[in-house]
């Protein structure tokens, strides 16, 4: 609804409630895509000395299979957060709205709990779950005599990004459990009591009614889960920061090693304006082919 | 589906949620008491619980891990974070939301993508813009940013919830001779306490563990916020693992208490933007 010319603050006023936020988001987000988009021509280590180098960055970086392989990772992790995460979250939504389950309140208290907590922290703690020698999870594979299990779960490369994967999918699984159950319980009761006279038991009532009615809700969690995989590095950085050897380097953690390890701060650029297109490119893709379905 | 059967899947859908449950405590809980026991003990057996508790790895985090300096510094960033998160997301949200002026669509749409940019693809050149500019490893470098990325979640809950306030009240308080400013301050901004109270949770959890930025902007030790802090921590003294577990346990309590003592309002302040989206 739009105010009278009479409620209209002054100019100055005006200006003064709207310029600030303008120029700090400017400042801080505007400016940097285009530095970052600028430097990315460059051969430069962050001295005076810039070197104009047109699109090289970007031929190296599409023949790059370190990058390649980075992405292909963030996209492991988006697979496997889509179905744990949501996947679960789902699972446990339906679960928690039936009348057979004790302590709802405690279990969604408990399960959101991760959600809080500093990913830094929670990269910490899951290191200290899969250390080798003096972890909790050797020690308890090998207390329940399954010696065999027990694995260098963060040292070997070919399970590393398993390993990592699962705190990430763990510390989100209670994000969409409550996304879920909001919109659960928005559903009206009225649908569920008719299709009960109908003689629908719990599981065709999830399947015909609980799912259809919530695909939208599944979709804005899914576009989440997506944009917040892609940016996948706190947790992964204090775990391996990305080793051994490459296996667990994540984008963000290429970056981030390129940037301010091997200080190529123009090839560095370019690595993120490549992060920033795959990742606005698939929130796209899944809007449009969510945003499809609907019709 | 006979009787039996019924509560055999009753009883495994009660056991599977409380291994969920278990799997999201326990870690925490195992933390706690463990951050009580001496190097020694931990070493020797790292599920037992403490013999004899001591609070000698609290004293260490803090006189030689120097946490306390870490607290004070994510204290003083996530207040100021959330204070001017909120004060320019509520004035540029009731512009946006009450008067038409040009380019208004522009700010708005403006502000609507930086929700869909990646913020990890902006860490280098909001580095090399904050050299350039003397603003690296200051007390406030940190706000700059935080508040910045937060402004498009602030504007779009705070836009979305005036926009359902009826503008009656407006126009009667106008009509009754209440300044401009005086109409925003006394009756606007009391308004949106629910949103307002969204955002203290949302944006304060988020500046208290953000990681990356603090990483690549804060240089001195004295600026270091809680968990670059922790990584440093680990660094110098590599093997304690209970001095470590004591950080890690300052770092999250305060959050867990408030968390525990307000569960209801931070999970829907959390979630605010998912469910509203």
């Amino acid at each position: 609804m739009e105010s009278s010319p009479a409620m209209r603050p002054k100019r100055i006023t005006f200006l003064i409630y709207l310029l600030p936020s303008v120029i700090l988001f400017a400042f801080m987000v505007l400016v940097p895509v285009i530095l970052a988009v600028r430097y990315s021509f460059f051969n430069w280590s962050g001295g005076p000395k810039m070197e104009f180098i047109g699109l090289d960055n970007y031929m190296t970086l599409i023949k790059d299979s370190y990058f390649w392989n980075a992405f292909l990772k963030n996209l492991l992790i988006v697979f496997f957060s889509v179905f744990g995460q949501i996947g679960i979250a789902f699972v446990i939504s339906i679960f928690l709205m039936s009348k057979v389950v004790k302590w709802k309140g405690f279990h969604r208290t408990v399960i959101f709990i991760p959600v809080v907590l500093s990913s830094v922290v929670i990269g910490f703690l899951w290191g200290m779950i899969f250390n080798q020698d003096a972890g909790m999870l050797n020690w308890l594979l090998s207390s329940v005599g399954l010696e065999s299990w027990i694995r260098p779960w963060l040292d070997d490369p070919n399970i590393v990004m398993f390993s990592v994967t699962v705190p990430i999918v763990w510390q989100y699984i209670g994000f969409y459990l409550i996304i879920f159950l909001a919109a659960m319980q928005s559903i009206n009761s009225e649908v569920y009591e008719m299709a009960e006279l109908d003689g629908a038991t719990g599981f065709k009532k999830m399947l015909y009614i609980t799912f259809p009615l919530l695909s939208d809700t599944i979709k804005i969690a899914i576009m989440l889960c997506i944009a917040g995989n892609m940016k996948a590095f706190d947790s992964i950085f204090v775990m391996t920061g990305g080793g051994p050897g490459s296996s667990s380097t994540v984008m963000a953690q290429y970056a981030y090693d390129t940037s301010f390890k091997s200080f190529k701060l123009g090839y560095g650029s370019t690595i993120s304006v490549g992060i920033m297109i795959l990742s606005v490119g698939l929130i796209v893709i899944s809007r449009l082919i969510g945003g499809k379905k609907r019709d | 589906m006979t009787k039996t059967a019924n509560r055999i899947s009753q009883i495994a859908i009660n056991v599977f949620l409380f291994a969920v449950s278990l799997s999201c405590i326990f870690p925490l809980i195992w933390m706690l008491y463990s951050s009580l026991k001496t190097s020694q003990e931990f070493d020797l057996n790292i599920m037992s619980l403490p013999s004899k508790p001591q609070f000698q790895n609290y004293i260490d985090a803090f006189e030689i891990g120097k946490m306390g300096t870490y607290f004070w510094n994510s204290a003083f960033v996530s207040l100021f974070t959330v204070i001017f998160t909120i004060l320019f997301g509520f004035f540029t949200a009731y512009i946006l939301a009450r008067f038409k002026f040009p380019f208004r669509n522009v700010i708005y749409f403006m502000f609507l993508t930086g929700m869909l940019i990646p913020v990890h693809g902006l860490l280098i050149p909001i580095f090399v813009e904050f050299k350039a500019l003397g603003l690296l490893d200051k007390r406030i470098t940190l706000i700059f940013p935080y508040v910045a990325f937060n402004l498009s979640m602030a504007i779009f809950l705070f836009e979305n919830f005036i926009k359902t306030v009826p503008i009656d009240v407006e126009e009667a308080a106008c009509i009754d001779g209440s300044s401009s400013t005086n109409t925003v301050f006394r009756i606007v901004l009391p308004l949106c306490m629910p949103v307002i109270s969204t955002s203290i949770i949302l944006f304060f959890l988020g500046a208290w563990n953000e990681f990356p930025f603090a990483l690549v902007l804060i240089k001195s030790a004295e600026l270091r916020t809680l968990p670059i802090g922790l990584t440093n921590f680990n660094g110098q003294y590599t093997a304690n693992y209970t001095q470590m577990l004591a950080a890690m346990v300052i770092v999250v309590l305060p959050v867990v208490v408030v968390y525990l003592a307000f569960a209801k309002k931070v999970m829907q302040g959390m979630t605010a933007g998912a469910v509203k989206g």
